[in-house]
This record gives C-alpha cells, sequence and structure tokens, in this order.
C-alpha cells in the first residue's frame, strides 16, 4: 500500500495574508529557496483598503485610457492582446479587487459614468497606487493579466499563478475531457487507481484530475493523484491550490524531474498525463511578450525540435502504467503529434492500444493518448 | 332527476362525500367537500382529482348532458345547459360579478368606506384581469386539456402528457386564483349585509377592510394578468444588433443595451454580458446579456422589434442630424420542467473563436471565447465573456438551448403567442419605438402611441411605463378581436 507524504509546504497562504505594503512584486520570487511562499490572489485578500468613488473613477478612466492606446499594435508586434481584450481584462481587474457585497453596484456605476456621491468610500483588496502600478506593468511591460491578478480561471476551477509558474493554458483543458469522455468511460475502474500528472505548475490538471475521479468513482475507493514539478515555486503554488480545493488528502505533490519521484508507483498508475515544455528553442526568441519575457522558460522550451521532454515521458510511461492505464499529453501541434504517433509504433511496437491524435477547438491537433496494452 | 328540475342540496345538511349513482353527476365546491370517484360511466375513471377539478370549472357534466353549478353559500344547482356554460357564483340573493361591474356604482377614493365603492372597483378590475388572461380563450382551451387528460392512452406519450398535464395545471391555478378572488368579493358583501341586518358592526367594518384589502390587490393581480403567459415568469438573453450606418448606428445600439442593463438592473435581476462584438471606433456590432430573475422574459418581451434614434452624431464632425437603428431580440430561458429541444453532442461543432497561431504554450491570453455550431440548423452561438474556455463554452451551450428552443416554439405555430422574434427575423422594417433628442425631445412608442418627453430618463433604463403600456394594450386588443 502506498501512502500519501505531507508535502512539508502547508505554511504559505495564511502567513502570507500581510502583504499590505504598496507595491508591485513583478518578479519578486527568488527560485533559490526551497521554502518558496505562494502569494494569495487578489480576489482573496481581505477588502483591508479603501478608495473614494470618485478616486476610482479617476483610476478606471486613465486605466482604460492605458488600454485604448494600445489599439491593435501589440497584436501587430508579436500577437499579443488588442484593446479590446485588455479592458475586458480591466473589467476582471475590478472584479477582483471590489469587495463582493457592493461589487455590482460600484461596477454599474463606473460603466454607466453616473457621479452620484463621488466620496462614497469603497472597499478593495489593495490599494489604489498598486493597481496603477500593476496596469501600468500590464501595458507597459506586458506582464501577464494572470500574474497581475495572482489567478488563472481554468475549467471550473480558480487557481493561483505567479511568476515562475506557468499559467495553465485552455487547451489544456481539453485534456480533462479525454480523462472523463474517454479514460473513465471506457474504463470505469481507473476511476479508482493512481494517476500522475508530470510537471504539475500550477497544480490544474492534477486538481481538475482528482475531481474528476471523484465524480466517477462510486462509493467506497476514490482515486489519487501525484504530481510532480522540479521547480520549488510551481510545487509551492501547486500545494497552496490542493490545500484550498481541500484535496490534500487526495493529491500528493512532489518536487522532481518526471518520473524520478515516482519510483514507488512504478508499473502501478491507472493515468499519466503531462503538458510538458514542447516549443522548440529555436521559436522561444520570437514569442509573445507575455510568454517569452515573463512565463518560466524552463515550462516552455522543449528542446531543438520541441520534443526533448514529450520523448522521455513517452520512453518511460509505459513501465509507469499498469495494464489498462491511460496516457495523454499535450504537444506543440500536428507535426509533433504525428511524429510521437510514428515513435510509439516503431519503437514500442504492442505496448498501446486504441493511440490516437486529438485536436484542440481551434483545429490544432494538440494531445497524443492511448491505453497500456 | 329530471331534465330541467333545480334541486338543492344543503352542505350543511349532507354528509361530506357525494356518491355518484345517487347524485347522477360529479360535483364538488374547491374546498369544503370531496368526491368518491365510483360511477364509472361519467367519465370519471380517471379519479377523484379529475373530478375535483372539473368540478371546480363549473363544466362537470351528468349522464345526460347535465352541468352542475355549485354556489357559495353552499346550495348545489342542477340545469340544462347547452354546450358552453360557465359557472356564474352570486351572492344570496344574487349579485354577480359581472353585475356589479355594471351596476354602474361609483367608484370613490380608497379612502370612503363604502362597500358599493370598493365592490364596483374590484369588480372592475376583475373584468381587466380575465381580459387580461383572455379568459374565454383560457377556459375553452382548459375545456380541452381536460378532454386531453382523460384519455386513457395519454402516457403512452410521456413528454407529450407531460407538456399537457403542465399547461393543464398552471391554467388551472389562474383559473382558480380568480375563482376565489370573485368567491371572496360575494362572501364579503355577503358578511356586510348579514352585519348590517343584525346590526354587528364589528363584523362590518372587518368586511369593510377586508374589501379595502382586496381593491388594492386586485391592482398588482392586474399587473400580475399581463404576465401570464406561459414563458412570462422565464429569465431572458436580451440581443441588440446594430443597423446600417457605421460607428453612429454601433454606438445607438451600444445605448440600447446601456438601457437594458440599467433597468434590468433596478428591477434587481441579474444581468451578465454573455457576447458583445465591439466596433471598430465605439459602440457594439451586437451583444447579447443574460437578464436573470422572474419575468425577465415576460417584461422584456415588449422590446422586441426595432429601435430608432435621431440626433445630432457626436461622430458627425459637420454635426449633421443623423437617423439610426438598433434591433431587439429577447429569448427566454425555459426552464428545466418544460420541453427543451434535445441536443444531440454529435450535432455541434466546437471551435476556438479568433484563435490564431501556433496555440498552446505559445500564446498566452485571456480570450478564450468559443462558438458553438448546431450543424443541422446552422444555429450558431458564442460567448467570450468568461475567465475561462470551460465556462464560455457552458455560457454558449446554454444560449444556443435558448436559441434552438426559440426556433422550435417558432415552428410550432399554434404557440404564436408566446413566440418572439430572434434577431434575424426581426425586419429593419419593424419600427417599435423612435428616441428624438434632435430637434425636439421624445421617446414614443409607434404601437401604442405612449410618449415621454424626457429621453434621458428612457435611456437610463426607466422603462417599465413603456412596456406596461404595451403590455396591456396588446392583450386587450387581442380579447376584443375574439
Amino acid at each position: 500500500m502506498l501512502k500519501l507524504r505531507s508535502s512539508g509546504l502547508s505554511c504559505g497562504v495564511c502567513a502570507n495574508f500581510h502583504i499590505p505594503i504598496p507595491r508591485c512584486y513583478m518578479n519578486s520570487i527568488t527560485t533559490s529557496s526551497i521554502d518558496v511562499k505562494p502569494r494569495v490572489p487578489l480576489y482573496l485578500r481581505p477588502p483591508s483598503f479603501s478608495a473614494s468613488l470618485s478616486e476610482l473613477t479617476k483610476w478606471h478612466k486613465w486605466a482604460k485610457n492605458l488600454a485604448s492606446s494600445v489599439g491593435s499594435s501589440f497584436i501587430n508586434l508579436d500577437n499579443g492582446p488588442d484593446s479590446t481584450l485588455l479592458r475586458r481584462e480591466l473589467n476582471w481587474l475590478l472584479q477582483d479587487l471590489i469587495e463582493l457585497q457592493h461589487r455590482s453596484v460600484i461596477l454599474s456605476r463606473l460603466e454607466s459614468g453616473n457621479n452620484e456621491n463621488p466620496d462614497v468610500s469603497v472597499a478593495l483588496r489593495a490599494p489604489l497606487e498598486e493597481m496603477y502600478c500593476v496596469w501600468r506593468q500590464r501595458i507597459e511591460k506586458r506582464r501577464p493579466f494572470q500574474y497581475v491578478v495572482g489567478c488563472e480561471h481554468w475549467r471550473d476551477l480558480v487557481l493561483s499563478v505567479q511568476e515562475g509558474v506557468l499559467i495553465p493554458r485552455p487547451e489544456t483543458e481539453v485534456i480533462i475531457d479525454l480523462v472523463e469522455g474517454v479514460a473513465l468511460n471506457n474504463a470505469p475502474e481507473l476511476a479508482q487507481g493512481f494517476w500522475a500528472d508530470l510537471g504539475t505548475g500550477s497544480g490544474a490538471i492534477a486538481i481538475a484530475t482528482a475531481r474528476a475521479l471523484a465524480t466517477h468513482a462510486h462509493g467506497d475507493a476514490c482515486g489519487r493523484v501525484i504530481a510532480t514539478d522540479l521547480s520549488p515555486v510551481a510545487v509551492a503554488v501547486a500545494t497552496s491550490n490542493v490545500q484550498r480545493y481541500g484535496l490534500q488528502d487526495v493529491i500528493e505533490v512532489r518536487k522532481g524531474s518526471w518520473f524520478e519521484p515516482l519510483k514507488d508507483v512504478q508499473g502501478k498508475l491507472a493515468g499519466v498525463l503531462s503538458n510538458p515544455p514542447y516549443i522548440p528553442s529555436g521559436d522561444i526568441s520570437g514569442l509573445q511578450a507575455e510568454v517569452g519575457q515573463h512565463e518560466p522558460i524552463l515550462a516552455l522550451d522543449g528542446g531543438i525540435s520541441g520534443t526533448n521532454d514529450l520523448l522521455h515521458l513517452i520512453g518511460g510511461v509505459a513501465s509507469m502504467l499498469k495494464p489498462g492505464g491511460f496516457f495523454a499529453f499535450e504537444t506543440n501541434g500536428e507535426k509533433q503529434c504525428k511524429f510521437l504517433v510514428e515513435y510509439i509504433e516503431n519503437e514500442k511496437p504492442g505496448s498501446f492500444r486504441d493511440m490516437n491524435i486529438v485536436s484542440d477547438f481551434a483545429g490544432i491537433q494538440r494531445f497524443v493518448m492511448g491505453f497500456r496494452r | 332527476m329530471s331534465h330541467s328540475s333545480s334541486y338543492k342540496i344543503s352542505l350543511l345538511e349532507s354528509p361530506k362525500r357525494l356518491d355518484f349513482e345517487e347524485a347522477d353527476m360529479a360535483l364538488a365546491s374547491s374546498m369544503s367537500f370531496e368526491i368518491d370517484g365510483k360511477g364509472g360511466d361519467s367519465g370519471v375513471g380517471q379519479g377523484f382529482w379529475t373530478v375535483k377539478e372539473e368540478a371546480l370549472l363549473g363544466l362537470v357534466k351528468g349522464k345526460e348532458g347535465h352541468l352542475c353549478h355549485v354556489m357559495a353559500v353552499g346550495w348545489i344547482w342542477a340545469r340544462e345547459f347547452g354546450s358552453q356554460a360557465a359557472i356564474e357564483p352570486c351572492t344570496s340573493d344574487g349579485l354577480t360579478v359581472d353585475g356589479i361591474a355594471s351596476s354602474k356604482w361609483t367608484i370613490l377614493e380608497e379612502s370612503e368606506s363604502d362597500w358599493k365603492s370598493h365592490a364596483a372597483a374590484i369588480a372592475q378590475s376583475i373584468q381587466v384581469i380575465k381580459r387580461r388572461l383572455q379568459w374565454k380563450k383560457l377556459m375553452v382551451r382548459l375545456d380541452l386539456l381536460s378532454a386531453e387528460l382523460n384519455k386513457p392512452d395519454l402516457w403512452n406519450d410521456p413528454v407529450h402528457a407531460g407538456k399537457i398535464s403542465r399547461e393543464h395545471g398552471s391554467l388551472m391555478g389562474k383559473m382558480k386564483e380568480v375563482k376565489a378572488f370573485e368567491q371572496e368579493l360575494l362572501e364579503h358583501i355577503d358578511m356586510i349585509k348579514l352585519a348590517r341586518e343584525e346590526d354587528d358592526t364589528e363584523l362590518e367594518s372587518e368586511s369593510m377592510k377586508a374589501l379595502l384589502r382586496m381593491r388594492r390587490d386586485s391592482k398588482d393581480k392586474e399587473l400580475e394578468a399581463l404576465l401570464a403567459g406561459e414563458n412570462d415568469s422565464c429569465s431572458c438573453y436580451i440581443e441588440v444588433q446594430a443597423g446600417a450606418g457605421g460607428t453612429e448606428s454601433m454606438d445607438w445600439a451600444a445605448m440600447v443595451m446601456q438601457m437594458y442593463k440599467t433597468w434590468a438592473q433596478r428591477r434587481g435581476y441579474g444581468v451578465t454580458v454573455v457576447d458583445e462584438m465591439p466596433g471598430e471606433i465605439a459602440g457594439i456590432k451586437r451583444a447579447t446579456i443574460k437578464v436573470d430573475g422572474e419575468y425577465a422574459f415576460g417584461y422584456a418581451k415588449a422590446e422586441v422589434g426595432v429601435h430608432r434614434l435621431v440626433r445630432i452624431s457626436p461622430f458627425d464632425s459637420g454635426k449633421r442630424r443623423h437617423t439610426s437603428f438598433a434591433a431587439v431580440a429577447v429569448i427566454p430561458i425555459l426552464g428545466d420542467g418544460s420541453s427543451r429541444v434535445q441536443i444531440n453532442e454529435s450535432d455541434l461543432r466546437i471551435e476556438r473563436f479568433r484563435a490564431g497561431g501556433a496555440g498552446g504554450q505559445h500564446v498566452n491570453t485571456t480570450e478564450s471565447a468559443v462558438r458553438i455550431v448546431h450543424i443541422p440548423t446552422g444555429v450558431t452561438a458564442t460567448c467570450q465573456n468568461e475567465r475561462s474556455q470551460h465556462q464560455n463554452k457552458a455560457s454558449a451551450m446554454a444560449v444556443l438551448q435558448s436559441r434552438l428552443d426559440q426556433l422550435e416554439m417558432a415552428r410550432q405555430a399554434q404557440m404564436n403567442s408566446q413566440h418572439t422574434q430572434s434577431l434575424t427575423e426581426i425586419s429593419w422594417g419593424n419600427q417599435i419605438r423612435t428616441y428624438v433628442l434632435h430637434p425636439y425631445r421624445l421617446v414614443k412608442d409607434l404601437r401604442t402611441n405612449y410618449e415621454v418627453s424626457d429621453p434621458d430618463s428612457v435611456l437610463e433604463g426607466d422603462l417599465d411605463s413603456f412596456i406596461l403600456s404595451y403590455l396591456s394594450a396588446s392583450l386587450d386588443k387581442g380579447e376584443g378581436e375574439q
């Protein structure tokens, strides 16, 4: 029998509730420290600041103008966000900033330009000076919106993210559809087994998978998930996300590279999932500023052809899975998908069945999946 | 029992159980007694419930085509009726609601303690309510539904049966409510008369108070009756699309959308933007909002059509006067209980909206809009305002479901009264309201001729008077055509 270890990183969330200093924290994470403290996303901070409605309106106007000034220049530059998208992000920033109770009233006031009661005080989750600072970073430094608010909405989850952790992509949501629609549908008994999410980052795949297993497991034994990551920041952030969803008894976060921390479950896994780095090294310099200048290269760069880590995963997955076990990996697109399927057929003949390439919603062949024979 | 004789059974004397073989027909009043349905030949095979409901309708047929008449004071009459007859309750001295309404009793202020004035006001309200509920149609429909419910093979088609029984239940509820209200009026009148005969001032003043309360309630009931359509209580989507004319009309479309957002918020409805295509310079090309709350559809459906704006355009450097148009569509969000269109997963194509480039790790965007295409019908739905693709997909699915439901309603022509046009169906000639900001200031509804000289307040969401005047005008007109 396998026992889940406690991660030893429970310090995070509460200790970090004291961040009232109006400053911007870009790149404030020191990756050398093992004991990384995850940042509390804006929407979870206490509403212990305030501003008058007129001050807030002034900031909102300023921020809106800054967003509008972008026009389509970022699109032309590197397929970045346009003003419409930035204005939508601004609305979401407001949603996260303003205390829930009066949010809808305040938001509609800001939208309609209603000037009544300018002195009324609005409770905020961060000081307005910080908002000036972070919105400037969003536009001028192209700091990803998800790092600005400290969270990403992904499937039905809201996950904490911060510099050093890859922001989960919408495409990756489909992996969970595959877990539910293909794996658990065809082989319901897999819902009771051990699953692994390799290179978990924020913990997105692991958390969504654990929740899927819980819905599909009938009655007694519910499956468990082991999430691994080499990055201490990722391990800390994933751990705090797991705790926030109350899944610490179901998901274990382990630090280490790919299969390395999984020796104890070799040949026993019901499923292996991963969104490994897959961008060819040559493409890194041309990436959209939000990605190339802000997200962790460790989670993006997949070597010369982009398949270094994918090949490593495919090399190990057969021996990690139990017979009938399921795997799904995200890739860079059609070329990598086809290459990997061909590679498996040539190098691992007879190891897998029902191999398939699955497209994302943009129609790009994105995932390789199959079952261990 | 002979055909023409009338006979009385005092409920005070009779047992609380009537036997069909004895009475030869099904009788019941709403609350005071029950009937044992053992008379197999009078259509009571469906059991106690059916009998009770029919009896309430006052249309219970006896063996030989008799109709029974159940009266407030507890007397049961049987007379020979024609094919159609409605129950006509009255006071102990034969006063009916219609009789009161046509008696020309003067209606005084509420503060005047005059029972005749109160009674006349209430009776008038009851007539308005009945007109708005399209009373005659409602009775015929109920008759039809009851007959349908009595068919022994009804439940062979559970979907149809469910639909019939839901509609029957809903209409029956409305009918009962009005009946009970009428009954209450007559009882209070009887009470007042009795109190005067017996010099009981306490009873008289109590009954007077009750009448006044009824008079006030009746105004609310008039309003409720405006929203008695099958889907009126539903939440809805409101969609606005800019007409031809570039930025000026896109700005107008945004103003119209803002008007509905504030209107809905003021009414306490939840408002969420589901889909929005902004204009290049200002305004919106089109947008969809979801309005959550009771009777959102019932009110908003009054806004379907083309809204016209006349003003000096702020986008025209020559400061010329422009006329712009915006089309408004309203789609009900049917409750889970109603029969919704079944969507086949395999009929759907889900695509990322405005996706470009390599995607995946290459791109960091908060844009996760999806478009869902229903292949057989070509109906599409898009949502981009949620913060995850998963949620965008769920919202777009909900919009798609409602669009397909609406399409199905349109197909079933007999449900016409409940059908509101979709954006594609609205012709730009179908103008319902004009907003003039220059050279004079006026908002005028072209359907009712209702007008207001303060466009700002209307554009700030002050729409209720337009909506109510349209709803009452359309219902009153509908009844007149019968």
